[in-house]
C-alpha cells in the first residue's frame, strides 16, 4: 500500500464525510466558475464595442457610468477628424430600447449611411435606408432571424412601425444582434439632437496610435480615449462593478467552502483521535498525520473542484436563458476560469483541513491508546 | 539470577528510580530494571500495579515524571525529539487493546507501522503477507479487524509489532486472548526473535508464556520489587 493508497482507502472508509467536504468545495467552486466567466463574458461583449467600426480608438465621454451613456457632439467628431494624423472620425450614437418579452434589449445604433461602409458595415441583403428617412431601419442579420423578420416587413419598436430596408454584418459579431437607424432619426428619438454616443478613429498610415490619441486627449478635455480592454474598463464603472463583485462574490464562496471543509474536516477529527493516536504510537511522525489529513482533503476537494466546474458550467447555461441577459451575456470560456478552479478549490481544502491536520498532528498517542 | 547486575552499555533496557504521576495519583512510585541484550522478561502483579505504565514509558509514548530510562542506547528521560523514530525504528509494542486501526485491513494495519522506513511500498505489502502467514492469519489479511475474534485481532498486533524488526519488543498481554494452537506459535516466534537477539519485556499472567521467560519482575502498587528467592 502506498501512503497515496492510503489516502484513498480512508477516503473510501467514510463516503459521506467525503461527499459532504465535496459537496462544499463544489458549491465554492461553482460560484467562482459561474461568476468569472459572467465577468469575463460580459467584459468581452462590451469590449466588443471597442472592436467595432474596425477603428483604431474609441473616444467616449469621461466619467460615465456606462459607455452606452457616453455623449459627444458632432461638432467634436468633426473636429477629431481634423486632428493631424487622424485618417477619419466616425460618430455613432447607440440606444436601447424594449423589443418584445423575447428580446428585452434591443440595441439601436445610429448611423449615417456614407459612415456604413468605413464602419464596417457589409449589406447583406436589400440596401440602406436614407439619410434623412424616419420610417426605414436595417437590422442584424442576427437578429433578423430571431425575430423572424426580412427585407420588406414592417417591424414596430416602441409603438413605432419601421420598415425593413435591408439586412447586414458587422466586423464584430455583437453588431449583427443590432437595428440600425439613420443617426438623425435616432437622434430625434433620444432627444439627442447633434450628438452621438461613441466616437470611432482611425489614423493615418505610419502615424502612431499613441500620439494621436494623446492629441485627442489633450485637445478635447471633457473626453477620453479608449484603446485597451483595460481602458474601457477604467472608462466604464459598471465594469469595474462588476468586476469588484466577482472578487467580492469569490472571496465569499471562498469562506462558505472553506467553512464546510473545516466543519466536516473537524467532526472527521473528533471521530477519529485514537487512529491518529495509534498512528503516533506505532512511529508516524506528525508531518505524516498533517500529509494524512490534509492529502484526503486534496484528493476529496479535487473531484469537488471538477463537480463545482459542472455546476457552474449548468448555471451558466440557467444565466444564459434569462431574459435580463439575453443578448449581452454571451458565455465565453477561458481556460485559466478552469485553472483558476481547480487552484481555488486546492487552496480551499488546504485550509480548511490545516487546522484538524494540526489537532490531529497533536494527539498525544497514549490518549488515544488507553481509551476502551 | 536475581541480584545480577549489569552494565547499562550491556543492557537493553536500563530504567533507574522510574516515577509516574497522573494528577493526584502516583502510578509508578521507583521502578528499577536492567534487561540486557536478548532476554526475556515478564512483569508480573496485580491490576492496577502499573505494569502497563512502564511498557508506555519504555515505548516513549509518554514522559517519566522522575528517574532515568535508557533503551536502546537512547536516554528517554528528557523526552526529546525524534520520538517517532525511536518508536518506528527501536521498538515494537502490543497493546494490551491491540489499537487496530477498524477501518483498515489487518494487512493495512501490518503496512501502515511500516511508513517512513526503508521499504517501498511492494515491500510494505510483502512483508505484512509474510507475516500474517506467519501468525496463522493468511486467510483473514483481507478482513477489518471488526469482522475478527480476539485471538486474531491479538495476532494481528504481534504482526504489526514486528513489522520493522525492532530491538525491543514490548507486548502487553500478548497471549491473553489466545487458544493453545495460537499461543503456541506466538511462543516459537518469540523464541526465535529471543535467539536472534531481539529483547523482550512482556506483561503477563500467562503461564504458558512465562514458562519461557528468563525472569520475571513483580511490580507492586507501582514499586519493582526484588525477586523472591
Ligand atoms: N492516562 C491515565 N490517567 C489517569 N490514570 C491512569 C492513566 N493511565 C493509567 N492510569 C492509572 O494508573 C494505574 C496503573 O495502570 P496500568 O499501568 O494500566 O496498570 P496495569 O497494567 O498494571 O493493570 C491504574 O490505576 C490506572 O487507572
Ligand atoms: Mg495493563
Amino acid at each position: 500500500m502506498t501512503f497515496f493508497g492510503l489516502i484513498l482507502r480512508q477516503i473510501h472508509a467514510r463516503p459521506l464525510r467525503a461527499l459532504l467536504t465535496a459537496g462544499a468545495v463544489a458549491i465554492g467552486v461553482s460560484a467562482v466558475v459561474a461568476l468569472g466567466v459572467l465577468t469575463a463574458s460580459l467584459k468581452l461583449t462590451a469590449t466588443q464595442l471597442l472592436e467595432v467600426g474596425r477603428a483604431d480608438f474609441t473616444v467616449a465621454q469621461k466619467h460615465t457610468d456606462d459607455l452606452i451613456n457616453s455623449t459627444i457632439s458632432e461638432d467634436d467628431m468633426a473636429a477629431i477628424g481634423r486632428v493631424p494624423g487622424v485618417s477619419r472620425a466616425v460618430g455613432a450614437l447607440i440606444s436601447t430600447d424594449n423589443y418584445n418579452a423575447d428580446n428585452p434589449l434591443l440595441i439601436e445604433v445610429g448611423l449615417k449611411p456614407s459612415d456604413q461602409e468605413p464602419f464596417g458595415v457589409d449589406i447583406l441583403a436589400g440596401k440602406s435606408y436614407a439619410a434623412d428617412s424616419t420610417s426605414d431601419v436595417m437590422l442584424g442579420y442576427v437578429l433578423a432571424k430571431n425575430i423572424g423578420k426580412q427585407v420588406g416587413d414592417n417591424l414596430v419598436i416602441d409603438g413605432n412601425t419601421y420598415h425593413v430596408t435591408g439586412l447586414y454584418s458587422t466586423n464584430v459579431s455583437f453588431g449583427n444582434s443590432t437595428v440600425m437607424f439613420p443617426l438623425s432619426k435616432l437622434q430625434g428619438m433620444n432627444r439627442l439632437a447633434g450628438q452621438v454616443s461613441l466616437g470611432f478613429v482611425q489614423v493615418d498610415k505610419g502615424a502612431s496610435i499613441k500620439d494621436v490619441a494623446k492629441r485627442i486627449d489633450e485637445t478635447f478635455p471633457q473626453l477620453t480615449t479608449i484603446r485597451s480592454a483595460a481602458d474601457f474598463g477604467r472608462a466604464d464603472r459598471n465594469l469595474t462593478l462588476i468586476s469588484a463583485a466577482n472578487t467580492g462574490g469569490s472571496i465569499l464562496a471562498a469562506m462558505i467552502a472553506i467553512t464546510g471543509v473545516l466543519n466536516t474536516s473537524l467532526l472527521s477529527f473528533f471521530e477519529r483521535i485514537r487512529e491518529f493516536g495509534i498512528y503516533r504510537s506505532i512511529g508516524w511522525t506528525r508531518r505524516r498525520v498533517i500529509g494524512l489529513v490534509i492529502g484526503e482533503a486534496l484528493v476529496v476537494s479535487f473531484a469537488g473542484a471538477f463537480i463545482g466546474i459542472l455546476l457552474g458550467w449548468v448555471t451558466i447555461n440557467v444565466l444564459e436563458q434569462l431574459r435580463q441577459l439575453r443578448g449581452i451575456f454571451v458565455p465565453t470560456y477561458q481556460s485559466s476560469i478552469f485553472i483558476r478552479s481547480l487552484a481555488f478549490g486546492m487552496i480551499v481544502a488546504f485550509f480548511g483541513a490545516l487546522y484538524p491536520a494540526l489537532r490531529a498532528a497533536f494527539v498525544a498517542p497514549l490518549k488515544a491508546v488507553r481509551r476502551e | 539470577m536475581s541480584s545480577r547486575t549489569v552494565d547499562a552499555q550491556d543492557c537493553a533496557i536500563v530504567a533507574r528510580g522510574l516515577t509516574k504521576r497522573y494528577g493526584q495519583l502516583t502510578v509508578l512510585d521507583g521502578v528499577d530494571l536492567e534487561i540486557g541484550h536478548g532476554e526475556f522478561v515478564v512483569l508480573v502483579g496485580p491490576s492496577g500495579s502499573g505494569k502497563s505504565t512502564v511498557l508506555h514509558l519504555i515505548a516513549a509514548l509518554e514522559p517519566a515524571d522522575g528517574g532515568e530510562l535508557i533503551v536502546a542506547g537512547q536516554a528517554l528521560h528528557r523526552h526529546a525529539r525524534g520520538m517517532s523514530r525511536f518508536r518506528r525504528r527501536e521498538i515494537g509494542i502490543v497493546f494490551q487493546l491491540h489499537n487496530l486501526i477498524p477501518r483498515l485491513t489487518a494487512r493495512e494495519n501490518v503496512e501502515a507501522a511500516m511508513f517512513g522506513t526503508h521499504r517501498g511500498h511492494r515491500e510494505r505489502t510483502d512483508r505484512a503477507t509474510e507475516l500474517l502467514e506467519r501468525l496463522d492469519l493468511a486467510d483473514r489479511a483481507d478482513e477489518r479487524p471488526t469482522t475478527m475474534s480476539g485471538g486474531e485481532r491479538q495476532r494481528v498486533a504481534v504482526a504489526r509489532a514486528l513489522a520493522n524488526e525492532p530491538k525491543v519488543l514490548l507486548a502487553d498481554e500478548p497471549t491473553g486472548s489466545l487458544d493453545t494452537a495460537s499461543a503456541d506459535i506466538v511462543l516459537e516466534i518469540f523464541a526465535e526473535l529471543i535467539a536472534g537477539g531481539t529483547t523482550i519485556l512482556a506483561v503477563s499472567h500467562d503461564a504458558r508464556l512465562n514458562a519461557h521467560a528468563n525472569r520475571l519482575v513483580p511490580i507492586v502498587a507501582g514499586k519493582t520489587e526484588p525477586a523472591a528467592p
